[in-house]
């Protein structure tokens, strides 16, 4: 088996050699900080969540077996990591403050197209935040850290005919809450 | 129309698929179909694809620099923590015990060892002797106190052999009450001077020894350790002693030392006297107790 895969490293930082989950962090700590970015639009508090996560891998090295695949593994951490912040922490970590953050950028000197799309990555953020949990984290999973449905479906401990179709319904809702807003922001603008 | 109705439903529970890109090639083609005779799938389907690949542009902030060395540091505290816990567990002392065996410690513990077989050999040797000869009431008396005194050097040999220089200090003098009667405690001691890494322990040990030069085994020690010092401190009062007791056969190691390159220039003074003393004054008989003064030279060119 080739050392280098996420799982053999994995089962060798569980054997002792934790200098190996250096590697792990160069290859997950981008996808990790986007995963917790797009639950909660919080940029330094998506840092904290990787740190976390990272630190219960450390932590909890014992009850990674091998069988599954370290992704799955990874990411069953980050939901739990992200579920204990959201209990903590409540009114601090939400999507709102970005997307606000995002509609504020500073335009006037900038091309119309630009400001167009920013205002559309705003508003897409916006719309990303007003969704539940459970059908944010679905379209998070599959588009963003790009989870087979079959992946998400072990992850959820679920079926992916479940998982599909929670992933269709989030998105009919997410383009619902798009246009919605996007029709307020309009009807501002006229 | 049902037939349309039961496409249409079909295309919903693909649409995931479809746009992730894992439909098989025949579930597309017939997808395709679809939507070319169904304008409303067509149409969702659009829609769902613009949000999709919008979602997939969505802009993700890099990280902060601080993120990386925070890691790191997180994973030397945590490295660190189990460390501490493992040197409680017994990997922890088997780990210990792998570092404590290091050359150093394996050479001065296998001549600990090997001083200590003398020790046991001799004292039993000794100690059946009297069990041999065996004479009535005086036998018990006889076999109890050569056991006493293998214990005592026992003791003697061990010390000599301990890490701390103190501890190898106090062993040579307790070894100089010993050493008079017995030939190990003098091969350990002649060894002490030979070998010891501490230039106090074994300027102790010299000292010793210069009280014991009716031995000829210390003669012969003494004079052999003379090319084998590094230290000015021990060259000089080693040649004090070959002075005082006359020892000829010690110009050839002393002129063995002078050719050293590295020799401090007093040491190299101090040699040339007593290489001078030596070969001037006729020999007289070895004065039985020495003492290890640095005037001495002088002394004995006055005289």
């Amino acid at each position: 088996m080739n050392s280098l895969t996420d799982n053999s490293l994995m089962l060798q930082v569980k054997a002792g050699q934790v200098d190996k989950m250096g590697l792990l962090f160069e290859r997950y700590h981008r996808p990790l900080y986007a995963f917790f970015y797009h639950s909660n639009g919080n940029a330094a508090a998506s840092e904290d969540l990787v740190q976390n996560v990272f630190y219960r891998m450390l932590k909890y090295r014992h009850t990674f077996t091998g069988e599954g695949e370290f992704r799955t593994w990874m990411y069953h951490l980050a939901r739990n990591v992200l579920a204990d912040a959201a209990k903590k922490n409540k009114p601090a970590l939400h999507h709102q403050d970005v997307a606000d953050w995002a509609e504020r950028l500073p335009g006037g000197t900038t091309a119309d197209a630009q400001l167009q799309q920013t205002q559309d990555v705003a508003l897409l953020h916006r719309a990303l935040a007003r969704l539940s949990p459970d059908h944010r984290e679905v379209l998070v999973l599959s588009r963003f850290q790009e989870l087979k449905y079959e992946q998400i479906a072990q992850l959820l401990d679920t079926t992916v005919g479940a998982v599909k179709v929670r992933a269709h319904r989030a998105l009919g809702q997410l383009k619902d809450i798009y246009l919605k807003l996007e029709n307020g922001s309009k009807v501002r603008e006229l | 129309m049902e037939a349309k109705s039961v496409n249409c439903e079909a295309v919903q529970g693909e649409l995931m698929d479809w746009l992730a890109g894992t439909l098989p090639a025949e579930q597309c083609w017939l997808l395709e179909k679809h939507l070319g005779q169904c304008p409303a799938c067509r149409q969702e389907l659009a829609a769902a694809q613009a949000l999709w690949t919008s979602l997939g542009q969505l802009p993700v902030p890099e990280p902060s620099e601080q993120l990386r060395p925070r890691f790191y540091s997180m994973l030397a505290d945590f490295q660190a923590q189990e460390e501490r816990r493992q040197s409680w567990s017994v990997a922890g002392w088997l780990e210990r015990l792998r570092q404590w065996w290091q050359p150093a410690y394996a050479l001065r513990l296998a001549y600990g060892l090997a001083l200590l077989t003398i020790g046991l050999v001799g004292g039993y040797s000794l100690r059946s002797r009297p069990e041999t000869s065996g004479a009535g009431g005086q036998e018990l008396a006889a076999t109890e106190q050569p056991a006493a005194d293998t214990r005592r050097q026992q003791v003697v040999l061990a010390m000599l052999a301990d890490p701390s220089a103190v501890q190898r200090l106090r062993a040579v003098g307790y070894a100089g009450e010993e050493a008079h009667t017995n030939e190990h405690v003098v091969a350990a001691l002649l060894s002490t001077l030979n070998q010891d890494p501490n230039v106090n322990v074994r300027l102790a040990a010299l000292d010793v020894l210069s009280g014991l030069t009716n031995d000829p085994v210390v003669r012969q020690g003494l004079v052999r350790s003379l090319p084998r010092q590094d230290s000015p401190m021990v060259q000089a009062a080693l040649a004090d002693v070959m002075v005082q007791l006359q020892e000829r056969g010690a110009k050839k190691p002393l002129q063995q030392l002078l050719r050293q390159d590295d020799l401090n220039e007093q040491v190299k003074d101090k040699l040339e006297q007593s290489l001078e003393t030596l070969s001037n004054d006729p020999a007289p008989p070895p004065s039985s107790t020495p003492t290890t003064s640095h005037e001495t030279p002088d002394d004995t060119r006055t005289a």
